[in-house]
């Protein structure tokens, strides 16, 4: 045990001093904010400037009514959020007025435009054509500006009382208020509760993705200059195995309290929700436990490589085991009592990650919550008593790679 | 003292290691000799409890070698290597650690090696920007900083020039001199010859010869001479009274029938090359070596 102790300290000692582990410190969760927290920024944020839109009614039905409707929308300092300009000329053909308008957003005269036509069959057609798709707030703008048009003069023309017609524009809106407690309402709609979940996934990810790659190059270094051998005449292979699984989670540790740090500034710039850090301590126990599971499977699988692309093979199908139950974020968040994401959540595999998720959604009874940490340490002790196992025989074994025949033998011994 | 019984290492069909019996006794050097893939290594690292043989014990002063004694064994492997991006005094550390010494007695034992071995002044340096004599001096360090009862050596001369090599000689013929029980495995036989006072010869994982080498060059016994010449020697192939023999760049050595005279061969001899020098000698170690493995071939 003092000798897994050296041996810890050594891998953590090593590691945090190169390079590669102070650049991935840092790197790192500027990866993440940048792929997470700007986009959803910059989705939301509204534009702070008026836009020229281009209306092209070929019906010759729309446009006065629908201009009112859309320069209802202000901007911040309460200027126009459209300006709206008429591209219909009366003597040109359809197909000069389209490539007209269209020259205009090219030449970025206009910003985008409505081209409005009737089908074959009589039905409208709706268009708003831009340089970029994706502005997803204008078009959702324009779609209810456009429908709200059309069922005003539909009931008009039924002749409808107009106050009706007031009541059916009005729209209801559904907020999602998630329960902790009876009475106790919790922040943040779905945007925020996926946002902080898939953070903490994706950091659990790429940091068990990191280190498995790291202890593995390092496994094949000793092994390809035999330091094994004296490694393993000097302690028995459960300490080095042991050993080193303790200085990578030290380490993993050092980088999590890093990021924290780093995560808690941000809260104080208003970057981050502080709603993130609700069940911090949940979330950082499953947290460790999934990464000590993973490490100790990349030691004991990771041992049998003794070449450069044997390695990758190795960690790359066991890093895609890890990223698999990503698949099912967006079910589990929209439905965290399905049976799927239940069973997913008792598989020591998929449970540290679906926990995660769990945790944020919706509450989650204590008992299930010792259920899940008791199996994941069950696993751990299992997966430690396997890997152990394969290292002992596979970090003497060099050439092709062991069949699961021979793994078998190793197992029984 | 330690005591190797009945060993048996099989991998698959394989047996890399057939029913081994030796002991070393402190004070003499023991050589185990053998062609490549004889099983030397699978033997030391069964003495070393890297892994676990199918049969027999192995036992350090009558104790049974397992994790308590690792911390009295000092193994310098035949392929070289140590972590490249780290500190010289780092990876002695690390390793001395491993071999139970305490922080105090690594630096002072850590500094009286290195300029044992003529590099002090490496200490703060990487690995990777030694030469490789030097890197294999720091892990021939590592090997024996813990001052261990056991040492095994494989190949330990490989890579060193001769200066260095005989640097490392003195080294290892200090350490017998405190009594340490010393196994030096290695392909160089005139290495062996000269720092082994017992020779353990296998083949194919058995025992070819042992004893001391004075015994063995007793018993492999006949008639041996060697001649330096000038010109052609293929004649010895047909030569009745030759038993066999080895040619080195420009000396032969000849295995002669017991029944032939030293003085009479030399006389059938003289008219077909020009003899510069002529002794009757023992047997070398590397004349018995190639005879006893092509013989159980």
């Amino acid at each position: 045990m003092k000798k897994a102790v050296t041996v810890a300290k050594w891998e953590f000692l090593e590691k945090v001093k190169s390079k590669a582990f102070i650049i991935s410190l840092f790197v790192t969760p500027a990866i993440i904010i940048a792929f997470s927290v700007l986009p959803t920024i910059l989705a939301t944020k509204e534009s702070d400037s008026t836009k020229a839109i281009g209306i092209l009614d070929l019906t010759k039905e729309y446009f006065s009514d629908l201009k009112n409707e859309i320069e209802v929308y202000k901007l911040n300092n309460n200027l126009p959020a459209y300006a709206i300009l008429n591209n219909y000329k009366p003597d040109l053909s359809t197909d000069s007025l389209i490539k007209s308008a269209d020259a205009m957003v090219i030449d970025n005269k206009l910003d985008g435009y409505l081209l409005i036509q009737k089908e074959n069959n009589d039905s409208l057609k709706v268009e708003f054509r831009s340089k970029s798709i994706g502005n997803f707030q204008d078009v959702a703008r324009f779609e209810e500006a456009f429908n709200n048009l059309r069922i005003k003069r539909k009931l008009l023309s039924e002749n409808i009382d107009p106050k009706i017609i007031e009541v059916i524009k009005q729209r209801t809106n559904v907020n999602q208020i998630k329960i902790e407690k009876p009475g106790e309402e919790g922040k943040g709609g779905f945007e925020m509760v996926f946002f902080s979940s898939i953070i903490f996934i994706l950091l659990l990810m790429m940091m068990i993705i990191y280190s498995g790659q790291m202890l593995v190059r390092s496994m094949l270094e000793e092994k390809s200059n035999r330091l094994i051998e004296i490694l393993i005449s000097s302690c028995t292979p459960q300490d080095l195995l042991f050993g080193k699984v303790l200085g990578l989670s030290t380490l993993g540790l050092t980088q999590v309290v890093v990021w924290l740090l780093i995560g808690f500034s941000l809260i104080g710039a208003a970057i981050v929700p502080i709603t993130s850090f609700d069940n911090i301590h949940l979330i950082l126990l499953y947290f460790i436990l999934g990464f000590i599971f993973y490490t100790t499977l990349f030691v004991g699988i990771g041992s049998v490589a003794s070449t450069e692309q044997e390695a990758q093979q190795i960690t790359s199908y066991l890093s895609l085991l890890l990223v698999l139950p990503s698949v099912f974020i967006i079910s589990t968040l929209q439905n965290p009592d399905s049976s799927l994401v239940k069973i997913l959540s008792y598989i020591p595999f998929t449970l540290p990650s679906v926990m995660i998720l769990r945790v944020n959604v919706s509450p989650i009874p204590l008992w299930e919550i010792l259920v899940t940490m008791l199996i994941m340490l069950l696993s751990i002790l299992i997966v430690m008593k396997i890997s152990s196992k394969i290292f002992r025989f596979g970090i003497l074994y060099y050439g092709k790679m062991p069949s699961l025949n021979e793994i078998k033998v190793w197992l029984k011994e | 003292m330690l005591e190797v019984k009945n060993l048996i290492k099989t991998f698959g069909q394989v047996k890399a290691v057939d029913n081994l019996t030796f002991s070393v006794k402190p004070g003499k050097i023991f050589g185990m000799l053998g062609p490549n893939g004889a099983g030397k290594t699978t033997t030391i690292r069964t003495i070393l409890n890297i892994i676990k043989p199918n049969a027999g014990e192995v036992l350090l002063n009558q104790k049974p070698v397992t994790q308590d004694l690792f911390n009295s064994i000092g193994y310098l492997p035949e392929e070289r290597g140590l972590y490249k991006k780290s500190k010289v005094a780092d990876v002695i550390t690390y390793l001395a650690h491993l071999k139970g010494m305490n922080s105090s007695q690594i630096k002072t034992e850590t500094d009286k090696w290195l300029k044992k071995l003529e590099i002090p002044h490496y200490k703060d340096r990487k690995v990777e920007e030694l030469s490789k004599g030097n890197q294999q001096k720091i892990q021939f360090i590592t090997a024996v900083i813990h001052n261990p009862e056991l040492l095994i050596f494989d190949e330990p001369f490989s890579g060193f020039d001769p200066i260095n090599q005989q640097l490392i000689k003195d080294v290892i013929l200090d350490l017998l001199d405190n009594g340490k029980i010393i196994i030096l495995s290695t392909h160089q036989m005139d290495t062996a010859e000269k720092l082994c006072n017992e020779i353990l010869l296998i083949n194919e994982g058995k025992e070819v010869l042992s004893g001391s080498l004075s015994d063995i060059k007793q018993k492999f016994g006949g008639n041996h001479i060697k001649f330096a010449y000038e010109g052609e020697i293929k004649f010895l192939n047909e030569m009745d009274e030759v038993l066999s023999f080895e040619i080195y760049s420009n000396e032969a050595e000849v295995h002669l029938k017991n029944d032939v005279k030293p003085e009479i061969f030399l006389r059938k001899i003289i008219d077909k090359v020009t003899i510069k020098q002529f002794s009757i000698i023992e047997p070398t170690l590397n004349k018995i070596f190639i005879d006893s493995i092509k013989n159980k071939n």
